[in-house]
């Protein structure tokens, strides 16, 4: 009881750009101002943090930087209460930051594997990070795929970073859309189509996997129907959430807390929680 | 341990209140209802009254209470963040055993996990707990089926036992035995300490009689519930009845669930509130853009019993999470208080079948 950390109190960050990705969601780039805060300030893959927009209120948001070398920021859709005033800001303006939580993904596990990302719309933002970190590792793991599909090319996230990854060797980059589109030169269909396109290795490998429910359903029934082991895919859950560590218990699914116990998960795992994803 | 006087009693209180604010229970004259609150008088405070209406749980994490304050101007865009201190150091004079057996649930859930509630810390690290001993179990008492009852065995300051004309003083922590000392107290002698296992006893055979209203065969349904080996017709069942009030999540020692919200005060400051939320609402789970995991009623209704009473949730708390104060089973409208919950599952898993 003697040793604690306060993690009620958050930490003050400035918004030092904003940038539009697509139609309902923006990158906001942030800068903590306590400069000892910023260097103490390590993440993992997969963690999220708690964002307060000051009299709005709090909400939980995934974390798309890279542990290394990357620019603090995150990325947010306009969808409930606080989100839609986190929009109305301008840079300068300032947010709380509390954080970061959760597991994160495995990175020391999944060395020496395929490493192989299925996103679906602004699934891309949790994996993003991955992404990055595993792609400045590049030499340490096998083949890399990155599978990404939305319904129009004007809802792909992160295109400067996609047209950045292309050039980079040893990457295979898929992206879909719903229905042909003018202009469109790459794929066009559902993203669980690409499994089968992109010929994904079963075997040594790792899928990580991130999407609206629909699209997740039908991906993780085609990875499995190639021969995929349900533990080697791997997810990361979204839900409601309040404090983050662990005690509003807003974010259980049955005997676990998606802030402590996850948010990331194995499909294994996912399976047996016995609720809707 | 100690003895002390049965008309001298509240003699203790009167010495806690030089340090502590001092909380018990008074019964309202009008209804005869128990309320365990801070007294304005020691003397106000009854040892023999019933179970107080809600639970201790609102002393150690108030209802609503205020856990941050900021200031944010959005002009010159200066923020002045504010952890709120709760200085007052609080005793609990004349807690049932069930209660805090409560007190503990949280205690294990808030302070033993990956990280400390340093909120509920602060109510919790300057408190004194008295607790009393029930030498006659109420109607709806069960604390015999869930292991916290009627005498507490860990985790107060002092516990009292009445053994007749006087009350046997059984001292749990150094605070305890220092404020006996202070107060120059007579020691007890081993026949007193025997009188006491004999009340405990009477206490027990009497559950029988003067227990009527409940009965939770806990240990039987863990097992079931765990496994999650009950039939979908059962849940439904019980969550057919279930009016999504929240009052049995609100009245449990033990439910910690709680939701925050930032409210803004008319000048530019803004306070942090943390209130009581309960699993049975639809919002609880709803998340932004609408989706909400977690649908049906029985979906969300059976959640509360395998916070309960699943062996999961149960090694969080080393104990089950009820603990035997029947207030649920008083405030449910629907009748699906946690005994009336492991009765049907009982009965399902005797007779395979729930509407014969």
């Amino acid at each position: 009881m003697s040793e604690y950390k306060v993690i009620t109190v958050p930490e003050v960050a400035v918004i030092k750009e904003i940038k539009k990705e697509i139609e309902d969601t923006s990158t906001f780039y942030l800068e903590f101002e306590n400069p000892e805060v910023a260097k103490n300030f390590k993440i993992k893959s997969g963690q999220f943090i708690m964002c307060t927009i000051f009299g709005a209120g709090e909400f939980a948001v995934s974390l798309p930087p890279s542990p290394e070398n990357d620019r603090f920021h995150i990325s947010v859709r306009a969808a409930g209460k606080v989100t839609k005033v986190l929009h109305s800001l301008q840079p300068g303006d300032k947010v709380g930051i509390r954080g970061p939580f959760g597991n994160g993904f495995p990175f020391d596990e999944i060395k020496g594997k395929n490493v192989i990302y299925v996103a679906g719309g602004i699934g891309i933002i949790p994996l993003r990070s991955s992404i990055v970190h595993v792609l400045q590792h590049r030499n340490e793991f096998g083949r890399v795929i990155v599978l990404y599909g939305a319904r129009t090319p004007q809802d792909l996230m992160y295109n400067y970073n996609i047209d950045e990854w292309r050039k980079i060797e040893g990457v295979e980059i898929y992206t879909t859309i719903d229905s042909p589109a003018p202009g469109w030169k790459y794929e066009v269909g559902f993203v669980n189509t690409l499994v089968e396109k992109a010929k994904v290795p079963v075997d040594n490998s790792v899928a990580f996997v991130c999407g609206p429910p629909i699209m997740f359903n039908s991906v993780i029934k085609d990875l499995v129907n190639r021969g995929m082991r349900e533990e080697n895919i791997i997810s990361t859950l979204e839900r409601h959430m309040k404090c983050g560590i662990g005690k509003c218990q807003h974010c259980a699914i049955g005997r676990t807390l998606v802030c402590t116990d996850g948010p990331v998960y194995t499909y294994k795992q996912i399976k047996t929680l016995g609720e809707q994803i | 341990m100690f003895l002390i006087k049965k008309n001298e009693v509240l003699k203790l209180a009167q010495e806690l209140e030089k340090s502590y604010a001092v909380y018990g229970p008074v019964v309202e004259k009008e209804s005869g209802q128990a309320f365990l609150t801070k007294v304005d008088s020691v003397n106000d405070i009854d040892l023999n009254a019933p179970i107080p209406a809600l639970p201790p749980k609102s002393v150690v994490f108030p209802q609503i209470e205020k856990i941050l304050g900021y200031k944010y101007d959005r002009n010159s865009k200066n923020v002045d963040i504010k952890m709120v201190v709760v200085p007052q150091a609080k005793a609990i004079f004349g807690l049932r055993s069930c209660d805090l057996a409560g007190i503990q649930c949280l205690d294990r859930f808030f302070l033993g996990q990956e990280f400390v509630d340093d909120v509920y810390l602060l109510h919790r690290k300057q408190m004194f707990i008295v607790t009393n001993t029930c030498t006659k179990p109420f109607a709806q008492c069960f604390c015999a089926c869930t292991d916290s009852g009627p005498s507490a065995k860990e985790g107060y300051d002092l516990n009292l036992t009445d053994i007749g004309d006087s009350y046997l003083i059984e001292v749990g922590s150094d605070k305890g035995k220092e404020l006996c000392e202070k107060m120059g107290l007579q020691k007890s002698e081993a026949a007193h300490a025997a009188e006491k296992v004999k009340v405990v006893d009477k206490s027990l055979d009497s559950f029988e009689k003067e227990a009527v209203e409940n009965k939770a065969w806990i240990s039987r349904v863990m097992n079931r519930i765990t496994t999650g080996f009950i039939k979908p017709q059962v849940w439904e069942f019980i969550g057919d009845q279930c009016f999504e009030c929240g009052a049995c999540s609100f009245v449990c020692p033990s439910c910690s669930c709680f939701n925050i919200e930032d409210f803004n005060k008319p000048d530019t400051a803004v306070d942090r509130m943390r209130e009581w939320d309960s699993c049975s609402f639809e919002g609880y789970t709803r998340m932004a853009g609408d989706h909400n995991p977690r649908k049906p009623i029985e979906d969300r209704r059976n959640k509360r019993f395998f916070c309960k009473l699943s062996y999961s949730q149960s090694k969080k708390y080393l104990r089950p999470g009820c603990v035997g104060c029947g207030r649920c089973a008083w405030v449910c409208p629907g009748d699906i208080g946690l005994p009336n919950v492991v009765t049907y599952v009982r009965r399902e898993i005797t007779e395979r079948e729930i509407n014969e």
